[in-house]
């Protein structure tokens, strides 16, 4: 039955309305260095438990997983076991299917990624590892295909990544064969290129086929040399004479994650992490 | 309203905040998946006032904007106005009926996302556009479905009796 519209008018829902509506606006205004530690605080503080119950939920779903996968490897195990050649070439098998943590050795933490509802979610997200287990800002965040994003905020518990999606995200990067470099962006919102990056600042007398594999080149310090960014799959645009700008297609897309590796090791500016990735995690 | 309501109902709005922070991701994609949250605000509206209702929305966007960074404040925003608007709008104008309150469920999410999507200003034209159309309603859907439910079997305990709330 519908009530009466006379019960809803009061002045004081008005005025607590308004006054929400006044702090959200507040909220939206505030500079970053407000913002960063009014929801630092929250996330350490009302959210925290929230935020260990979704971390939990996923290390239990990834147990179960794990599980699935540790029957069907004992029982190939079993089978194989009958035969030495085959466990032998069994082991090989699952040594080759061995992550990319195996492969990068040192320097690295995996962290679940908490995804939430939001629009925006692709843009920025929350992983399951923080301070505590030595997350730093500006630590590079990659997955098994590749570069996924940096992290910008560090709580203890938790930390905050923005992804390759971010307009503010930006990477110095060079093709595969070192022959051109660059700075790779988002390509934007409109349009049919977007979830694309772009690799900006090309010499114009530089062509890039389509197809090259795109790499961070290392400068700058944020990120290591040779993780896969993406393909390039054409041309975005070109200034008259002077540059031209790629389209490339990313490695990853950031709402297909469920596990990411933040990269907490310092590596010396010449190393090349390259090889620690899955040879056709950027397939042309 | 028996006391014991009250408390059956406090449970069922920790049961929805609970599910959106264990299974909601067994439920889909980010984009698709019912928003508990939500979902949680829009049934409380359905028996508080415009008032308590838009100070609620805006307790629970801040807490959201902390989990989104991209986009702070605009969920505040959004969840105060969705709040404050849901809250109002059944009042003077829908009837106590299972679909009717699916209805507000739908409009709820996406008029949250539009806000989201417009305060935030992160996205622009096609992929605004897709998120609108596409991805946006695909959620209504999903947490008007999971609303109707969680009315379907805990109606009693959520009937709207605002003289007594």
């Amino acid at each position: 039955m519908p009530l009466g519209a006379d019960r809803y008018a009061s002045r004081a829902d008005t005025l607590l309305f308004l006054g929400c509506v006044g702090l959200s606006v507040a909220a939206m205004s505030l500079p970053d260095t407000w913002r960063d530690p009014i929801a630092q605080g929250l996330r350490q503080t009302v959210l925290a438990p929230f935020l260990a119950l979704q971390q939990q939920t996923e290390l239990l779903s990834a147990a179960r997983a794990h599980y699935d996968a540790v029957v069907a490897q004992r029982d190939s195990a079993a089978l194989a076991a009958t035969f030495l050649p085959e466990l032998r070439s069994e082991n090989v098998r699952l040594r080759s299917l061995m992550g990319l943590g195996t492969r990068l050795g040192w320097g690295y933490v995996p962290a679940e990624v908490l995804h939430q509802p939001e629009p925006t979610n692709p843009l920025a997200f929350i992983i399951s590892a923080g301070r505590q287990r030595g997350v730093r800002p500006l630590s590079a965040v990659v997955s098994a295909e590749g570069l996924v994003g940096i992290v910008s905020t560090v709580d203890a518990q938790t930390s905050v990544v923005l992804t390759w999606a971010h307009p503010e995200f930006r990477a110095s990067a060079i093709a595969g064969d070192g022959s051109v470099s660059g700075i790779v962006a988002p390509h934007g919102a409109a349009g049919p290129g977007v979830w694309l990056l772009e690799l900006q600042g090309v010499p114009y007398r530089q062509q890039v086929p389509d197809g090259t594999v795109i790499l961070t080149s290392g400068l700058g310090g944020v990120f290591p040399r040779g993780i896969p960014i993406g393909t390039v799959v054409g041309l975005a645009g070109e200034a008259k004479g002077w540059e031209r700008t790629y389209l490339i297609r990313p490695a990853i897309h950031p709402s297909a994650l469920s596990h990411v590796m933040v990269l907490t090791g310092t590596r010396g500016s010449g190393t090349d992490i390259r090889g620690t990735f899955q040879a056709d995690s950027v397939r042309p | 309203m028996r006391k014991t309501d009250r408390y059956r109902y406090v449970l069922v709005l920790v049961g929805l905040v609970v599910l959106h922070f264990t299974v909601r991701e067994r439920l889909g994609g980010d984009r698709i998946a019912p928003d508990f949250l939500l979902l949680a605000l829009l049934i409380y509206t359905i028996r508080a006032q415009p008032g308590r209702s838009a100070a609620a929305g805006f307790v629970i966007g801040l807490l959201r904007d902390a989990l989104t960074p991209a986009s702070f404040g605009a969920g505040a925003l959004a969840h105060t106005l969705v709040g404050y608007l849901s809250s109002w709008a059944k009042a003077v104008f829908f009837a106590e009926n299972v679909f009717v309150n699916g209805c507000l469920f739908f409009a709820g999410t996406w008029v949250r996302n539009l806000i989201v999507l417009v305060a935030s200003g992160r996205l622009a034209g096609a992929q605004l556009g897709w998120e609108l159309l596409v991805w946006s309603p695909l959620q209504s859907l999903t947490t008007a479905v999971v609303g109707i439910v969680a009315l379907w079997l805990f109606g009693r305990w959520l009937t709207v009796r605002r003289a007594e709330a």
